[in-house]
């Protein structure tokens, strides 16, 4: 892409809310060990009614472990086989009415927003898979979010009129800001836009030919605020972006699928997602104070009435971290990032007056964040120790064969659904008891840090420019 | 030996490696990030951002791709059962391109939504008035200053 036109320049201000994420000051702390202290005192309270009661019952101390950890564990399965089917079965019937949705005339004026920090890799293709949209009426703007490398050079050479597959003459423009993260530069492209639709996604990401059109043809109902389109791994062939292509599949967009049955999708994934402005506006724009802004702003989205759809065929291609520590790096941001988001709308939660789907929402998502991580690990510990100190080998077998048969059943599903590769599927055999648990280690720690208030920071994850194949 | 027991031996190490390995694993993430921690001074509540825009438009205003009045898709009809209706839903809009100008001190280019509804054809006034120069309103041939009828 060469520079057709001459740029002009200009300066000017953004104001930005003063707005920083969620640490704990010394007041924080003091809450907290009052909090500390307070179920502390419940808890000598329980222990003491325990020990009262123990010699009442018939049972002795070992039996009533016994007994308590089979019923924890009954709970355990009923609540996984529960979930499990109650999201495939959303999913399926999501599935059985978008086909027979039909296609509309329908192709309002977008801006695709693109943020970017140190993208200097992959930014010139992703702009060139921009302009390969089947889509004419939309034009393009890149935020430079105060990038180190030569990312601002790259971008520059991109503005002008560029030609796209249906329209000769894409608006590519450029805002070159300081840094302050992503909110703050999607906030500023957002603010520069005159379109009534807006997408926003990753300057890492790459937008399949038709994700436009078909997105935006839900806005057609002018109750949709915001569509979330479906996000796939394109950097494949190791063990550890193969299990998160899987998990993508059907961990995420399965689950985006079941909670779109119902118009009430709680994260409009980063890499792609489509606004009607004035559902923006209305919810105050991306915040900075939590480390999940797009979990944030759906949530305040939702909470103003708007309805959220999923766009299955709506394809963001993004990079996936190939390393461990980078996904740990990741599901640490989105871990911490979901709970602060969680707590800074606790209100919509504890009270299902002010909007009922945005409860509904968020105590699916407690639990999928807080509870359902604490219960795996509880779960593979109990077989563990059954195992090494009592003997029951064949359990943990049993235990494994159950989880992998579910999620073998649940990954032909999904690959079929999406025509997704099959060679992903084998993957679901080792994608429980070793992936998830992985993550959901992962998960535990960063719940407890941000409950300890531990500072965190964003971070980059580096990358290693595969969208350029 | 039986195939169960040498299975659930394997699977029994491999839940703990994975255990010990996500537990190693987070430790050195968190060593790893105290290293290359560093002090972010709060920002300023206003910043100064440079904007890059095309000058003008390389190409006069044209017609882009209409799309249809209103697209009903039938969707195949299965032989019994209850049958799936298709939806109909009205367009709203039709996409219109001005000519392209640069945002920066000249008028601004996009596709305005809020316009579109103010630049309409003669046929969408209610009241026209077909004159030897076409449709006019008919507050302009009022004050055409032609002869009135009283």
């Amino acid at each position: 892409m060469k520079l057709r036109q001459k740029v002009k320049k200009a300066v000017f201000t953004i104001k930005k809310k003063n707005e920083q994420p969620r640490q704990h000051d010394n007041r924080g702390s003091s809450k907290y060990v009052k909090r500390i202290f307070v179920s502390g005192i419940l808890s000598l309270i329980l222990l003491f009614i325990i020990i009262y009661t123990l010699p009442q019952t018939v049972l002795d101390v070992s039996s009533l472990l016994e007994y308590t950890t089979i019923v924890a564990l009954v709970i355990f399965l009923f609540v996984l086989v529960i979930r499990y089917f109650a999201i495939l079965i959303m999913a399926y019937l999501y599935i059985n009415e978008y086909t027979y949705k039909p296609t509309t005339g329908f192709f309002p004026f977008v801006s695709i927003i693109v943020p970017v920090y140190n993208e200097e890799k992959v930014i010139a293709e992703s702009i060139k898979s921009l302009l390969g949209l089947d889509y004419s009426n939309y034009e393009i703007i890149i935020v430079n979010d105060g990038s180190t490398d030569r990312t601002k050079e790259v971008a520059e050479s991109l503005v002008g009129y560029q030609k796209g597959k249906l329209s000769a003459d894409v608006k590519v423009s450029l805002i070159n800001k300081p840094n302050g993260g992503k909110a703050q530069a999607l906030n500023a492209g957002i603010k520069y836009s005159k379109a009534e639709i807006v997408l926003c996604m990753d300057g890492d990401s790459q937008l399949s030919p038709d994700s436009v059109k078909l997105a935006v043809r839900h806005f057609s109902n002018p109750e949709i605020g915001a569509v979330a389109g479906n996000v796939k791994v394109i950097n494949r062939g190791k063990l550890l972006t193969d299990l998160q292509a899987l998990e993508y599949i059907e961990g995420l967009n399965m689950a985006r699928s079941a909670q779109s049955f119902v118009n009430l999708v709680n994260i409009i994934p980063g890499p792609i997602g489509l606004f009607r402005k004035k559902a923006i506006e209305e919810a105050g724009f991306y915040s900075s104070d939590t480390y999940a802004e797009d979990a944030d702003l759906t949530l305040k989205v939702l909470a103003n009435g708007w309805k959220i759809y999923y766009e299955p065929n709506s394809i963001s291609y993004t990079e996936a971290p190939e390393k461990l520590h980078q996904l740990l790096k990741q599901r640490y941001r989105w871990t911490r990032g979901i709970i602060q988001s969680i707590r800074k709308h606790k209100k919509l939660m504890v009270n299902p007056t002010i909007n009922f789907g945005d409860t509904f929402i968020m105590w699916t998502m407690a639990y999928e964040a807080l509870i359902w991580p604490v219960m795996n690990i509880a779960a593979n510990l109990f077989f563990i120790v059954a195992a090494l100190f009592f003997g029951f080998t064949s359990l943990i077998f049993f235990w494994w064969a159950g989880l992998a048969l579910l999620d073998l059943v649940t990954a032909l599903y999904c690959v079929a659904a999406e025509k997704e590769e099959f060679r992903l599927v084998p993957y679901s055999l080792i994608y429980r008891m070793v992936f998830i648990l992985i993550i959901d280690v992962s998960k535990v720690m960063s719940t407890i840090e941000e409950f300890l208030g531990i500072k965190m920071s964003w971070g980059k994850l580096e990358r290693v420019g595969a969208l350029k194949s | 030996m039986e195939l169960i027991p040498i299975l659930s031996t394997i699977i029994l190490v491999a839940t703990i490696s994975t255990f010990i390995l996500a537990i190693g694993a987070y430790i050195l993430y968190k060593i790893r990030e105290s290293k290359g921690e560093q002090f972010v001074a709060a920002g300023p509540s206003e910043v100064i951002a440079e904007l890059v825009t095309p000058a003008a438009a390389p190409v006069p205003a044209r017609e882009v791709e209409r799309a249809p009045a209103q697209v009903v898709v039938q969707q195949p009809v299965a032989s019994s059962g209850p049958q799936p209706q298709p939806i109909f839903i009205q367009q709203q809009y039709r996409p219109e391109v001005k000519p392209l100008q640069s945002r920066v001190g000249v008028p601004t280019p996009q596709f305005n939504v809020a316009g579109y509804t103010a630049a309409q054809s003669p046929r969408d006034s209610k009241f026209m008035k077909y004159t030897s120069e076409g449709y006019v309103s008919a507050k302009e041939d009022v004050n055409a200053g032609a002869l009135k009828w009283k």
